[in-house]
């Protein structure tokens, strides 16, 4: 109970974020102590870069899985749209019909998602595993492995991935915008309220008269959509998507998620949080890198601090919130 | 869609097709021979059921009886397989619960009624949000529905709660029936109905939770109350109709029986 926690402390447990909040601090004061590059305004500036990509794919992937499914298919999308948008955009049409297509062609695979989940009620980790491996087939057999490029001149393409004030590129302030927009709609308006109701309990979601399948489908489309506009900086960033770009970030981005205090089973969780998740999974592998140790330890410690931050976030869920 | 032209869409569907029967002029409820089957499961069986105005009606039955399929029939959360739902004399042909809320029917399911993990100002306002205009956008007022909250929870007599923000998942039984009443006070309902309210609560709680559905029927209201307790509505209730798998079994007026009688037509014996 909330009771056993110290006054003062309660509000700040009630944070959704608190968990990847104090990770990120705890990881952060740790490499720093270890390598004097660590906490420089370039190196923070790269990882907050690789950070961006990760985390738009995150948000969605928070918002969706906060109403109650996954989207383990975002990783391909990652890939197919911009794929999709370079090979347009190679051809002669405008950048940004290429952006146009590669977004439709997400929602369509989010729609898809969700019309197959919704209508089978075979559970979303499996239609969009299979997914996953369905688009990832697609993109393997249609591009040959070979990477699409786009190497002309263009300032749409900057916009997306290139750099701007202090080193910091596009990527991170729509990152930054994407963080803010979604928190503000899921924790201050009537359709986030719908969200966590429908992933709380979509029983009651229904009894009050939320239309509960429009909202699973608003935010599959969403959730596709985003990781296709994460795909296009990263198109943006290299000026080439490569078919296999995206491989395990499915998974990256749920471990986000739950480190920023989301719950699998729905309902509950913070974009803010995934942000946190996303970055602290950046530090970690800057840090990594940077302390010394082979860079292969990355996967080990994510893998430690996923479970360690879930058992905290349990914990701390269950005094503020109960369940 | 506004609550307004939905409640005129629905009125307009339902041109009066063929006559109304009396039960429904004279009921603020009327479900007239009503089929509910589940595949192969009928859980329904030509049923009819009224609620007057301003009567609190006991709705008893053994378990898998039907009395919650039936009052979801009546609420719109399911659409009977046949059958006819009245509500003010009129057909209504209720798509969802939305549109029954708007037509002034509130529910406190037995298994549905809250999500846990949300506060109490946004169980009590789920589905109903207020909102406030920032330019372009619409926003929750939490301030405003933090404050109606709390006020209808301490008109209910819900004392314990520290801080509107807090999640219903640490209430009492008889604090989320609390939620439901409160809620139905506030929006105005004409029915309500309280889907085995007592079913897990302590003996003071039950006592709390009858007291209220006393006074929603001296505020004007009508009752549904679903239990498979006899004694428990036996004072507050006007008429007991029972269930019994699926079937019309009993309708007695408080007048013609006694809580004894109907522990023994609940079991069948009578
Ligand atoms: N959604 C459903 N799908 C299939 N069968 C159902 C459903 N809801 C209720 N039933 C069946 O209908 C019967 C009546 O159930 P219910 O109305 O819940 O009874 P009661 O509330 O009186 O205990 C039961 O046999 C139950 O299994
Ligand atoms: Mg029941």
């Amino acid at each position: 109970m909330i009771g056993q926690i110290p006054k003062p402390l309660q509000g700040v447990a009630r944070m959704k974020e608190i968990g990847a909040l104090a990770g990120v601090l705890i990881v952060m004061a740790a490499f720093t102590i270890m390598s004097d590059r660590f906490l420089t305004p370039g190196n923070m500036v790269s990882v907050f870069t690789v950070t961006s990509e990760l985390g738009i794919i995150a948000v969605g992937v928070c918002f969706l899985m906060i109403s109650g499914e996954f989207d383990l298919s975002v990783g391909s999308v990652f890939a197919i749209s911009p794929m999709l948008g370079a090979t347009i955009a190679a051809a002669g049409a405008p950048l940004w019909v290429g952006l146009l297509a590669g977004l439709a062609v997400a929602a369509a695979i989010g729609f898809v998602n969700g019309q197959l989940v919704l209508r089978t009620g075979v559970p979303s980790f499996i239609i969009t595993l299979g997914g996953m491996m369905f688009y990832r087939g697609v993109i393997l057999a249609v591009s040959g492995g070979f990477p699409v490029s786009y190497l002309q001149p263009s300032e749409f393409m900057h916009y997306l991935g290139g750099r701007t004030a202090m080193g910091l590129r596009w990527s991170g302030i729509w990152f930054i915008v994407l963080v803010i927009v979604f928190q503000i709609i899921l924790a201050r308006t009537r359709y986030g309220n719908h969200v966590s109701a429908v992933g709380g309990n979509a029983g009651t979601a229904k009894a009050v008269g939320i239309d509960v399948a429009r909202v699973k489908m608003t935010n599959f489309m969403l959730c596709s959509m985003t990781a296709a506009l994460a795909g296009f900086m990263r198109f943006g960033r290299f000026r080439s998507v490569d078919p296999t770009a995206g491989r395990l970030m499915e998974l990256e981005a749920i471990a986000a998620c739950v480190i920023g205090g989301a719950l699998l089973t729905g309902g509950y969780g913070s974009i803010v949080g995934a942000f946190l998740g996303a970055f602290l999974m950046g530090v970690m592998r800057s840090g990594l890198i940077l302390a010394g140790p082979p860079p292969y330890w990355y996967q080990g410690f994510i893998g430690l601090v996923l479970v360690i931050s879930v058992i905290l976030n349990t914990r701390i869920r269950k005094a503020v919130a109960g369940s | 869609m506004s609550t307004e032209t939905r409640q005129n869409e629905i009125v307009r569907q339902q041109e009066p097709r063929g006559n109304i029967p009396r039960e429904a002029r004279e009921s603020l409820a009327f479900v007239d021979n009503v089929t509910m089957k589940f595949n192969k499961v009928v859980a329904l069986r030509n049923v009819s059921f009224k609620v007057g105005y301003n009567e609190v009606v006991g709705l008893l039955g053994d378990n898998g009886a039907g009395k919650s399929t039936l009052i979801k029939v009546l609420n719109g959360f399911h659409q009977p397989t046949a059958g006819q739902i009245y509500l003010d004399g009129r057909p209504v042909n209720f798509k969802s619960p939305r549109d029954s809320r708007d037509a002034g029917i509130e529910t406190a399911y037995q298994d549905l009624a809250l999500v846990d993990l949300m506060t109490i100002t946004r169980n009590f306002f789920l589905g109903r949000e207020l909102q406030r205009r920032v330019g372009p956008f619409k926003f929750l007022d939490m301030p405003r529905m933090n404050e109606i909250a709390a006020k209808s929870m301490a008109e209910v007599g819900l004392r314990n709660i520290r801080e509107m923000y807090e999640t219903v998942s640490f209430l009492s039984g008889g604090e989320r029936q609390a939620i439901a009443i409160g809620r139905a006070t506030f929006f105005g309902a004409k029915l309500l109905i309280l889907d085995e309210p007592t079913a897990a609560i302590s003996v003071a709680e039950t006592e709390w939770v009858l007291r209220l559905v006393a006074e929603a029927k001296q505020n004007g209201l009508s009752v549904i109350m679903i239990t498979h307790n006899a004694y428990e509505v036996f004072d507050v209730a006007d008429r007991f109709v029972v269930l019994q798998q699926g079937e019309n079994y009993a309708d007695l007026k408080r007048e013609e029986t006694n809580a004894k009688e109907l522990i023994e037509i609940i079991a069948g014996r009578k």
